[in-house]
């Protein structure tokens, strides 16, 4: 009884509509008509949409940009403040600042920085260079959208990684001190050992969030120039707007099933190298 | 840090977010599996309360017309609710879908076609008896306005506000250049070449250019006026492959490489154009009446230097035809009551707030006759430039009324990208989108 009106709210919100997508994502719904069952077809269809398979590539590359340098960077910055440097609490609170700022609000803000007239352009003129349209470049438009998105996330692995070194054991440092190795020894077989579970979780956040990525893409590029911006997500909300629920319903639910797939070995192999 | 247990329960959380999103979506269409009831059509007098939904914003004409409105017809409360463009879409969807509709509400001429290919959108010509304000609804517009409003011999929408391009030029950079306003398309490219500067020598023009959008709608009106179609007759096949299709295209490309045009994509954050013509990168573009009231707002420094003249064109003529339509979903619940509102905010005296409030361009004839949009406007050097979209419109044509429009207008617009990126030639471009188009069409 206690625990009913959240499984209900849960059952309501949640696993119905969930239940009902699955359902969709086998028939041609369209939200304003009786739908007709369609077996497999929206999710052979996607399979052979050269849009869905390259919104596909670019979540993957994104996926891939991100989670490299985001978490390296979060892991260099955490290292650096885990030293006794000045300031060290006003520079966590910088690296925290944009990870608190809407991700719409960062992604006008380095659309405006990557613009044909924007600051980054202005430096490299400055410097003597040729001026270059980031977003507008099909080759160069994803990394600008990655860079915004790893800039507002990586203050979030710094903190984690920043906890995460707080909490290992001086007197193993200590000890390995006493025998004789360096910070790089150090660091090689007690900190990174002792950062796997970390690791795991950013990772497996991180992987997460990069494969859900629409906001920055929206506001960037609305997945342009030709679709090379386009994530999977994007391509959803694009199937949900042309009232094509069957397909984004299908889209959904590969999606759930990749995320399922990726989190479990992500999560298998933190368990094996824990 | 966190367990173990908490990443992964957290992870399992965000993991069905997916799933979530889309049917967050449409969550609230958890009950309508889509069946479409028939218009209850206005018998006797209309009476109770109307329910509508408006996405003009600050500046919407149909806000002041509530209060006369219910001054002239007691016995109907108006409910008004202001919405967004940018997210009244994917609401009106919603609430059709989940039979919450509201009884009458403004959309864009583009979502049109969706809504009225699934059945979405009530018969005017049914709840109307033909009439408007009583007079023939076939009176009351231009033929091109009627076309946009009908699908499959009757109408789905009111045409409210209308929109079709013509040419915005610099007059004083033009007169100081001693150049003729262009008429051809030839005279298009020559003029805005000789009219652009490129200040930084980096081989793009940088100041008075021709802004070149990478949409269907200005590939469009380019391939209207060369004769070609975007689908075939019967709506089957996409037709814009043709040779008109491919020229036009080459055309619009040939605006740049011309050295007059200045391709300004998505990532230049607003497709009016504004930041370019404030700072004067942009000295002419080809848009639609609304434009007049986005310059006299927003480019207030450059009263009296802007110029309006009918769009060049090659073959004839031509422009897509939108604007925005007044329509009463099937599922409202008071169509008859919402009828009546739809026709008061149809004459003329509320017509007239279309161009001074929102700076946008009625689209009754009635409302076009009027002197109000035939004043000499300051802004513009003392002249009146609406004439110039009134004959525009004669000649427009909507776009096709099928389902698949969403997908028909990505891919076109993909192709436009992709020539004028240099990604591909016009051709390759057009049989790529032909081929989405006919994938979308057989769906």
């Amino acid at each position: 009884m206690l625990i009913a009106p959240a499984l209900l709210f849960s059952g309501a919100f949640f696993f119905l509509p969930m239940a009902l997508s699955l359902l969709w994502s086998f028939t041609d719904y369209n939200g304003l008509q009786p739908f007709t069952w369609a077996g497999l077809a929206n999710y052979t269809d996607l399979l052979s949409d050269p849009v869905f398979l390259r919104a596909c590539w670019n979540t993957v590359v994104f996926g891939v940009v991100t989670m490299t340098i985001g978490p390296l960077l979060g892991l260099l910055s955490a290292l650096m403040l885990n030293q006794r440097i000045p300031a060290r609490a006003f520079f966590r609170a910088v690296y925290f600042v944009p990870v608190t700022t809407s991700l719409v609000v960062v992604s006008t803000m380095w659309k405006m920085l990557l613009n044909d007239q924007g600051l980054l352009n202005k430096l490299i003129v400055a410097v003597g260079l040729q001026p270059h349209d980031w977003l507008s470049d099909p080759g160069t438009a994803l990394y600008a959208v990655s860079a915004a998105s790893i800039w507002q996330g990586f203050g979030f692995e710094t903190v984690v990684f920043l906890a995460a070194l707080q909490s290992l054991p001086s007197e193993l440092y200590d000890a390995s001190a006493v025998d004789g190795a360096g910070p790089i020894h150090q660091f090689w077989h007690i900190t990174l050992p002792g950062l796997r579970p970390t690791m795991v979780f950013v990772y497996v956040v991180g992987i997460i969030g990069a494969f859900q990525a629409f906001d920055q893409v929206f506001v960037m590029t609305q997945g342009g120039p030709i679709n090379s911006t386009t994530t999977v997500v994007y391509y959803l909300v694009q199937r949900f707007q042309a009232l094509d629920l069957g397909h984004a319903s299908a889209t959904a639910y590969l999606l759930v099933l990749t995320l399922g797939l990726l989190s479990f070995i992500q999560l298998r192999l933190g368990k094996r190298f824990a | 840090m966190p367990s173990r247990r908490a990443s992964t329960r957290r992870a399992v959380v965000r993991l069905a977010a997916p799933a979530a999103l889309c049917v967050a979506l449409s969550a609230c269409s958890l009950i309508g599996t889509g069946s479409v009831e028939p218009p209850k059509a206005g018998t006797g007098k209309a009476s109770g309360s109307v329910t509508v939904w408006d996405y003009y914003g600050s500046a919407t004409p149909i806000k002041p017309a509530i209060a006369a409105f219910e001054k002239a017809h007691p016995e109907i409360k108006v409910n008004y609710q202001a919405y967004d463009y940018d997210t009244m879409q994917d609401k009106l969807s919603v609430s059709i879908s989940s039979g919450s509709a509201p009884d009458l509400a403004t959309a864009d001429m583009t979502w049109v076609p969706t809504y009225a290919a699934n059945g979405a959108l009530a018969d005017l010509s049914k709840i109307s008896g033909g009439k408007v304000n009583g007079q023939p609804i076939e009176e009351q517009y231009t033929p091109g306005g009627l076309a946009a409003m009908s699908y499959q011999d009757h109408y789905v929408t009111a045409l409210y506000d209308f929109d079709a391009y013509a040419l915005y030029y610099r007059k004083d950079i033009l007169d100081k250049k001693h150049l003729q306003v262009p008429k051809t398309w030839d005279e298009l490219r020559s003029v805005s070449a000789a009219m652009a500067e490129d200040t930084n020598g980096d081989g793009k023009p940088d100041k008075y250019a021709l802004q070149v959008l990478p949409d269907t709608f200005h590939y469009a009106q380019l391939l209207f006026q060369n004769g070609g179609a975007i689908l075939s007759p019967d709506q089957s096949k996409a037709a814009f492959g043709s040779t008109a299709g491919v020229s036009a295209l080459e055309y619009m490309k040939s605006l740049l490489t011309s050295g007059g045009g200045l391709y300004w994509g998505v990532e230049q954050g607003d497709s009016t154009g504004l930041p370019g013509i404030k700072d004067e990168r942009i000295g002419m573009f080809l848009n639609g009446p609304y434009m007049m009231g986005v310059l006299k707002d927003g480019a207030k420094e450059q009263s009296g230097r802007w110029a309006v003249a009918p769009a060049p064109y090659s073959q004839q003529p031509g422009s897509y035809l939108g604007g925005t339509g007044l329509v009463i979903p099937t599922s409202a619940p008071n169509p008859s009551a919402a009828w009546v509102l739809a026709q008061f905010l149809l004459q003329p005296k509320q017509q007239e707030l279309v161009y001074t409030k929102a700076g946008a361009a009625p689209a009754t004839t009635a409302a076009l006759a009027s002197p109000v949009l035939s004043a000499p406007d300051p802004y513009f050097g003392g002249v009146s430039e609406f004439p110039v979209f009134r004959t525009a419109m004669s000649t427009a044509s909507p776009f096709p009324y099928v389902a698949s429009w969403p997908d028909i207008d990505t891919a076109l617009t993909d192709a436009v990208t992709a020539v004028l990126i240099n990604k591909a030639t016009p051709g390759q471009a057009l049989d790529k989108a032909a081929s989405r188009v006919d994938s979308a069409l057989a769906r």
